[in-house]
């Protein structure tokens, strides 16, 4: 590779980064809400937390975080400690740090999140190639349309009905959690098997949700290829349409769609914080959901940016895959 | 072709494999906190307990330690390891000795003499001492970081062992309510005792979550924790046994099941599905429908309404009394004369009497308080409950308001802002309601269910407050004390604990200061407080509405001897939760499903 | 050298707009049904405004947790709103905002793409570069964000229309950037430079008509990202809770427990509205990229 855009591309990197990390810092901050009283503020409610003194303890807290400093002064301070990839502590999980809570929480989410994203991209974009395909008989074309309605169907709604019918009704699946009541994470065939079952369901409402997107970047993909030369050309060359889908038409649909997926992981997140909910899976999307409704900033920060470089790298690697598989594209 | 094939099989088998592998990340070497065992016994599920619960998310993981704050709570299992000198049992009207055999006051409530049960013990082994009750005492009147610290500088002169198992505490003032506000765990409140020895070697201790390591007197042990469970089993040398405080426990383990976020729909399916044994409390709804579902599951009251026991904490429309104009009085009476209670109950409880105009629950003995003669006269002086449109139009238009074009109440251009700071979990039903009430009634009312709403009701700011009165459990005091002045925070700083109505009185100041250094059964004491009530209800300090039920489902299909209206058991509620919740698992017996 | 003959030249008879419009419809069926399902809702709103008593989509107004019947056609939910109301004023609360937030997300789109792509250099580097380092940011993360801390006063119809706007415009400001690239450099834009037609001129005369059918699938999308964020915070419990928006239907029967109560036309219908809002500006925008690509438009 050469330097020159190897530097290029680590250049815009920092500034998504930089970017991201500055838009999400200011926002929490624009409420007067705060973590540590919120926090408090239950202890007292569901606990009988009675100290008078509560705002004295906060405001030693307050000191030691740094939170009564001036907002550029704690901006300064925040940039710096990003660099030395330290996101602080939770203000609301006192004392647990952010980097603990995000590895506590990422096992639970990851293979959900990674699998049916993937999945999702793989029948989303051959269901809206086929749909694209002149070619392709009617029935088939059909399929992508009720997919694309089901994008509408609110993931919290597939939710609560595939728990509803499937686990509660039909007792198929379990309701809930990420393994069984009861049973300790070891590697053993059996807790795999049950961790795989309990991920089924939530697979499912998340990838419903989800296919209709690509299959609509798909089609609208398909379509402008369609009317390429190089499609026409393989049909007056008399390819079998098999292999025009294959090779001519597939091949080069997809390719764009390949940046997409990158950015779909991004997006999962936050359907995960609805689908984490209604499961009771432990992973990120509860994490988030519950740093945002206390505005523990510090956990906030931390899972934006994260996300953000997962995303940002993920990006730039497929970037440089990209010439590998399509021998057009040459760095510029 | 065949690099772009590989590429594509390459990703699909990298997430194929990444899969179990990061599903198993849970197996390698614990993330702080986490607690995971090699191996766990084999407890049969007839001999588990398991509860859901998902109140708060904030629980640290792997703090088991009282003093580890903030972030420590007892709710999610921890009573289990952690016990007090005294229980109470509300529901007799008793205590319960637990560390301690007895707790004696002397004649005028200036000193109290605990004596401890001599063969209490840590779970380490060593006996539990008047050394350890010292330290416990004494470490809350120094540390402020810890919960009780107010309680004690006000009250705790000294504390002095004269031998192991006495202890002598010496107050600076009176303290006739110290022994059962402070000393004794129920509900939500009192202190448990820590072992001396561990605490004081740490550094910090309000900075270490203690783990598996910290000794403790309870009768189970934390075996493994985890986002998404929590398992305690029962360790056989609990010194309850051998004193014959408590039968051998027939739970022998207690997990936790974590329910996040879940719907009510699916924590219901999964009681119904005899997973759970008993989850968070249900609104009465949900509650009826399990019990329809699974002829297993029973509640406090059996298979009828209302379902549930009557909790501590009735529900008020708070209101910051200093700030205009709801430090008119009278504005205050129009607000409360648009409730209409009986609507309330017969839109949310089908019909059962639970809207309230007292700021206490009616548990035995303060029914017995707003049943006396005085109390009811005062009553019929102000008559709270009313629900009258036209006496708070009357009100509205003497104090100079004339209806705008929406219909609400206005002077000088401006609405009275009457949004109600809710919390969605707990007042998603009846928020919505009295925002209408009011909105009907000329007010401009909305409901907050943010995030904010807690921080609103702390800063005073305008609208009002959907909170509990979460301080009398036997006579009113702790109650009407939340609206004693010297509380009353200025505007522009923050309520602390819960005293949002900045109320300001000096006769009704009078009345409590006078009352506090007696007796709860002193006649004086009793005609005080009931002058003060009427006070509460002449000035309308806030609006009463709902007393607050706790409706838990219990499922009899594997355990029984629940606590409920009928089976009195140990006397204490119903709440696995609660600090009495020990006494509640503790207490249930096998029903013999497999 | 022989001359032919011609006939006199025939007036062609060229049909007219709404019958071409019709029969593109019949081949293009996706846009079609999307066209369809798009108008019964609007037509759902209007009459409904008229015939149907706008207050009862406010708590308290009717008998609770009825069933559908003939008095109430979609039932009363838990706090006694009447759903055919809140549905009706539900629906074109979502309109305003799709359509506000969409088309100010679409302004935007155009106006920073033309800039970009017109004057080129360093207006150019500056927005494309911009637009391409906010992409990777999960903006639907932020947004929910943004949303919750909020003062809940403040959070209304319009300011829900605004937050989903705030990190929306990337998308059609790339694609219009590309597409005045293209045209700047074909013949009739030269042409048209020579003839002295001034820089504005070109804009407003030449590249815009052509740029329509991209402007329009560029705002259907807008719109229904915008509707599908507003309705994501709703879901979550981030919008204005006293609204009959559709997410709130949503949200507030999840929080009950509708399901297990039984009153599945509680969720159920909002949910049945929003497949349909969803649905149809999908299909309307499959349908429009096809017009916008004139190779694939099926000519009859």
């Amino acid at each position: 590779m050469r330097p020159r855009l190897l530097i290029k591309r680590l250049l815009f990197l920092v500034l998504v980064i930089w970017a991201a990390s500055t838009i999400v810092f200011f926002i929490p901050r624009l409420s007067s809400r705060n973590a540590l009283r919120e926090r408090f503020a239950e202890l007292a409610r569901t606990g009988g937390f009675s100290s008078t003194d509560m705002e004295k303890i906060i405001a030693s807290m307050q000191k030691q975080f740094g939170l009564d400093q001036p907002l550029l002064q704690q901006y300064w301070q925040y940039l710096n400690n990003l660099v030395h990839l330290d996101f602080g502590v939770s203000l609301y999980k006192y004392p647990a740090t952010v980097t603990e809570l995000i590895a506590q929480a990422l096992p639970w989410s990851i293979s959900l999140l990674l699998v049916t994203t993937i999945l999702s991209f793989v029948i989303g974009n051959l269901l809206g190639a086929i749909a694209a395909w002149p070619r392709s008989p009617r029935w088939m074309r059909g399929i992508a349309t009720p997919f694309v309605l089901l994008t509408g169907v609110p993931p919290v709604i597939m939710g609560v009905l595939l728990l509803f019918f499937i686990g509660f009704r039909l007792k198929l699946l379990p309701l809930g959690g990420s393994y069984s009541v009861g049973l300790i994470p070891d590697w053993s065939w059996p807790f795999f098997l049950d961790l795989m079952a309990h991920q089924i369901l939530p697979a499912l409402a998340l990838i419903f949700g989800s296919v209709g997107g690509w299959v609509l970047s798909m089609r609208g993909m398909g379509i402008t290829i369609q009317g390429e030369d190089y499609v026409n050309f393989a049909e007056h060359k008399g390819l079998t349409p098999g292999r025009i889908f294959r090779d001519y038409y597939l091949r080069n649909t997809l390719l764009p769609q390949v940046t997409g997926l990158a950015l779909a992981l991004g997006t999962v997140v936050t359907s995960a914080i609805i689908v984490e909910g209604l499961f009771a899976l432990p992973g990120i999307g509860s994490l988030i959901n519950v740093a945002i409704r206390a505005n523990d900033f510090p956990t906030i920060y931390g899972i934006v940016i994260f996300i953000t470089i997962a995303v940002a790298v993920l990006m730039a690697i497929l970037e440089f895959v990209y010439p590998l598989i399509d021998p057009r594209v040459k760095n510029e | 072709m065949l690099k772009f094939k590989l590429a594509v099989a390459a990703i699909i088998a990298a997430a194929a494999l990444a899969a179990p592998t990061v599903g198993y990340a849970q197996a390698t070497p614990p993330t702080t906190g986490e607690i995971k065992p090699a191996s766990l016994a084999d407890v049969p599920r007839n001999q588990t307990l398991v509860v859901g619960w998902g109140v708060s998310g904030g629980e640290p993981i792997g703090d088991t330690n009282p003093w580890a704050l903030p972030g420590y709570t007892h709710q999610a299992g921890n009573v289990l390891m952690w016990e007090p000198l005294m229980y109470f049992a509300i529901f007799k009207n008793e205590y319960i000795p637990w560390l301690a055999d007895s707790m004696d006051y002397n004649a005028d409530f200036t000193s109290l003499t605990i004596k401890l049960n001599k063969d209490a013990a840590w779970s380490d082994g060593t006996p539990v001492t008047s050394a350890d009750v010292a330290y416990t005492f004494e470490q809350q009147l120094a540390n402020d970081k810890l919960p009780y610290h107010a309680n004690f500088v006000q009250f705790m002169d000294s504390v002095t062992t004269p031998d192991p198992l006495t202890a002598i505490v010496k107050f600076k003032t009176p303290a006739p309510r110290f022994k059962f506000e402070v000393l004794s765990l129920k509900f939500d409140t009192g202190i448990p005792i820590v072992q001396k020895a561990w605490e004081s070697k740490q550094k910090d201790y309000t900075a270490v979550a203690g783990g598996t390591e910290i000794p403790h007197s309870g009768p189970y042990n934390i075996v493994a924790w985890n986002n998404v469970q929590k398992i305690y089993d029962l360790r056989p040398d609990w010194w309850a046994i051998k004193a014959g405080r408590h039968a051998v426990p027939a739970v022998k383990r207690v997990i936790v099941v974590n329910t996040l976020d879940q719907t009510v729909d699916t924590v219901a399916q999964r009681l119904v599905t005899n997973e759970f044994d008993s989850s968070t409390d249900m609104r009465a709804q949900i509650i009826g429908n399990i019990l329809d579902q699974n002829k297993d599951v029973s509640s406090w009251t059996g298979n009828e309404s209302p379902y549930g026991y009557l909790d501590w904490w009735p529900n008020s429309l708070w209101m910051n009394t200093q700030l205009a104009p709801y430090n008119d009085p009278n504005i205050r009476k129009a607000m409360s004369l648009a409730i209409d209670r009986d609507k309330i109950n017969e839109v949310l409880y089908d019909g059962a009497k639970i809207a309230s105009i007292y700021p206490f629950p009616l548990y035995p003995n303060l029914q017995k308080f707003a049943d006396s003669p005085e109390v009811k006269a005062e009553e019929a002086k102000y008559n709270p409950g009313e629900f009258n449109l036209d006496k708070s139009a009357a009100l509205m238009t003497a104090a100079g308001y004339a209806k705008n074009g929406d219909g609400l109440w206005a002077k000088d251009g401006k609405t009275i802002n009457a949004v109600i700071q809710a919390f969605p979990s707990i007042h998603g039903d009846i928020a919505p309601i009295l925002a209408e009430m009011l909105h009907t009634a000329g007010f401009d009312s909305d409901v907050n269910f943010g995030t904010d709403a807690y921080q609103n009701m702390a800063d005073g700011k305008p609208g009002l407050y959907l909170f509990g009165h979460g301080a009398s459990l036997f006579d009113p005091f702790e109650a009407l004390n939340l609206f004693h002045g010297k509380y009353s925070a200025q505007i522009g700083t923050t309520a602390g604990n819960s005293r949002f109505s900045r109320y300001k009185n000096a006769e009704f100041d009078a009345l409590l200061d006078d009352a506090s250094p007696r007796a709860s059964d002193d006649p004086k004491f009793q005609s005080d407080l009931a002058q003060a009530l009427g006070i509460y209800w002449r000035d309308t300090i806030d609006i009463p509405v709902i007393q607050w039920l706790h409706r838990i489902p219990y499922n009899n299909h594997y355990w029984k001897n629940w606590p409920s209206s009928t089976n009195l058991a140990d006397g204490t509620n119903g709440a696995f939760w609660a600090q009495t919740g020990m006494l509640v698992m503790t207490g249930l017996q096998p029903s013999g499903a497999q | 050298m022989t001359t032919v003959a011609m006939s006199p030249q025939q007036a062609i008879e060229q049909p007219n707009g709404l019958v071409l419009l019709l029969r593109y419809l019949r081949r293009n069926k996706g846009l079609a049904v999307g066209l369809a399902i798009f108008l019964a809702l609007v037509l759902f709103t209007v009459i409904g405004s008229f015939t149907v008593d706008l207050k009862h989509a406010y708590p308290l107004s009717v008998g609770l947790k009825k069933p559908p019947s003939w008095q109430y056609p979609f039932g009363t939910d838990f706090f006694g709103r009447d759903l055919l109301a809140a549905m009706v004023v539900g629906l074109w609360q979502t309109a305003v905002i799709g359509i506000l937030a969409g088309g100010l997300g679409t302004l935007i789109g155009v106006i920073l793409g033309f800039i970009a792509a017109y004057f080129g250099g360093f207006a150019d580097a500056t927005i494309r570069t911009v637009c391409q380092i906010l992409t990777p940011i999960p903006v639907l993360l932020i947004q929910v964000v943004i949303a919750s801390s909020l003062d809940k006063r403040d959070v209304t119809i319009f300011t829900m229309a605004f937050i989903v706007v705030l990190l929306a415009w990337m998308g059609p400001t790339l694609v219009i950037r590309s597409q005045v690239l293209t045209m700047k450099e074909r013949q009739f834009v030269s042409v048209a430079k020579l003839s002295g037609v001034s820089d504005f001129g070109i804009i407003f005369k030449e590249i815009l008509p052509n740029l329509l059918p991209f402007i329009a699938a560029a705002f259907v999308s807008q719109v229904f990202l915008a509707v599908f964020a507003a309705f994501y915070l709703a879901v979550l419990g981030l919008g204005p809770l006293r609204e009959p928006l559709l997410g709130n239907i949503i949200w507030a029967a999840t929080g009950q427990g509708a399901f297990f109560n039984g009153w599945w036309w509680w969720p159920i219908e909002p949910s049945i509205g929003m497949i349909l809002i969803l649905g149809s500006l999908a299909l309307i925008n499959m349908g429009l990229d096809e017009l916008a690509n004139p190779r694939v438009r099926r000519t009859e």
